[in-house]
């Protein structure tokens, strides 16, 4: 799966959760540019992710991540395991 | 942070939470941007009061907050991948919370900061002193089920109340609530007792609160028409518990607010005002559709 098809199945999900948010979905994102994104939404993200790709993360892999991207890399990886 | 500088003892313990939980810095400082000067005006009031309780255990009382934050996210995940709280009994909790004292203490030192950090709690406690004291009986008898850190029966003890009352089925929970009002300098004095409500003695209340019990229950209801037992008729009661909002001992979820101001109907209370306080002081809307959590309060007249 490549990245540009996981950033197309999270956007949708992480408008949802963070609706205040409205520039660019993409790898630099963090949360210091979401106000919404904090660490309860950061679980429903992660959570929603998993539902959606059939993946489980260990909260402890997903935690102190510094941008989105390593999260859709994390996805990646997952997925090609 | 700036809009703290005015009242230095929320300033210190702002500081003082960072320092041992610097992961916390964005959420601390959204908590404080998002909110008005009025609010931060009140929670500086509450600042005072949980200092005063915290005595020389500042640090560690900060510290064991970080380590509640760590626990409410495990229950989180489970939450939001379930759709369940992780227990369901009484046993349960009793079991791996209420009988570990280690655990139980940090627990509380914990939930005593949230009462700062988080603005649905400290929104509760403003609303209680505001909005429910004024209606209570002039020199009349109030009772708290579950006082916990006693912030509320401080409260309840400045008001117009005659005597007031404090009942836990924990000697350690009430030996927490009296060390605390002593270190707040209550004047008036505060019975605290311990009775399980399920045996409760036939006394009669004008006015009574139940703040964050409703969840731990196995059988809330009951509980509630209990509690309408012993009050007064035209007494009013308190009721505050959240929705959706797991945490190391709940057991009851409501999925909504509607869930306890209809139970609170149902025992026998006419409704009187309800108010819901978002966790995060996000929208209601919002924390309806995202099943956020809810602080409810509901209060409600004896009939």
């Amino acid at each position: 799966m490549t990245n540009e098809a996981i950033y197309a199945e999270i956007e949708p999900v992480f408008r949802e959760l963070f609706d205040d948010y409205e520039g660019p979905v993409n790898a630099e994102l963090t949360g210091n540019d979401v106000d919404q994104w904090d660490s309860l939404g950061h679980v429903q993200l992660v959570v929603s992710i998993e539902q959606i790709f059939g993946v489980r993360f260990d909260p402890q892999e997903v935690t102190d991540l510094p941008n989105l991207g390593a999260l859709v890399d994390l996805i990646a990886a997952k997925k090609s395991g | 942070m700036n809009k703290l500088e005015a009242y230095p003892t929320l300033s210190r313990l702002y500081d003082l939470q960072l320092e041992v939980f610097p992961a916390h810095e964005d959420f601390l400082k959204r908590r404080f941007e998002n909110s008005s000067d009025e609010h931060i005006g009140e929670v500086a009031q509450l600042a005072e009061i949980v200092e005063r309780i915290a005595g020389y255990n500042l640090r560690v009382i900060a510290e064991d907050y970080a380590w509640l934050t760590d626990r409410m996210l495990e229950e989180e995940y489970h939450f939001r991948r379930t759709g369940k709280y992780r227990l369901s009994t009484f046993e349960e909790a009793e079991r791996t919370v209420y009988a570990d004292p280690v655990f139980m203490q940090k627990y509380m030192n914990g939930v005593l900061l949230s009462h700062l950090w988080w603005g649905n709690h400290s929104r509760v406690i403003v609303y209680f002193r505001r909005q429910f004291l004024p209606l209570i009986r002039e020199g009349g008898s109030h009772l708290e089920v579950g006082p916990g850190h006693g912030l509320l029966l401080y409260l309840a003890a400045q008001s117009q109340a005659g005597s007031v009352t404090g009942w836990d089925v924990s000697e350690t929970s009430l030996k927490n609530t009296r060390n605390a009002l002593q270190a707040m300098g209550v004047e008036k004095p505060i019975a605290l007792e311990a009775h399980n409500i399920v045996n409760a003695p036939s006394q009669k209340f004008d006015s009574l609160t139940f703040s964050e019990v409703l969840e731990h229950l196995e059988e809330p209801l009951e509980a509630l028409k209990i509690l309408r037992s012993l009050l007064n008729e035209g007494g009013k009661i308190f009721v505050h518990a959240p929705v959706n909002s797991p945490a190391p001992d709940h057991i009851y979820l409501f999925e909504d607010p509607e869930a306890i101001i209809d139970m609170v109907e149902q025992a026998g209370f006419k409704i009187e005002k309800t108010e819901c306080f978002p966790g995060m002081d996000a929208p209601i809307d919002r924390a309806r559709k995202l099943k956020l959590t809810i602080s409810t309060i509901v209060v409600g007249t004896a009939i």
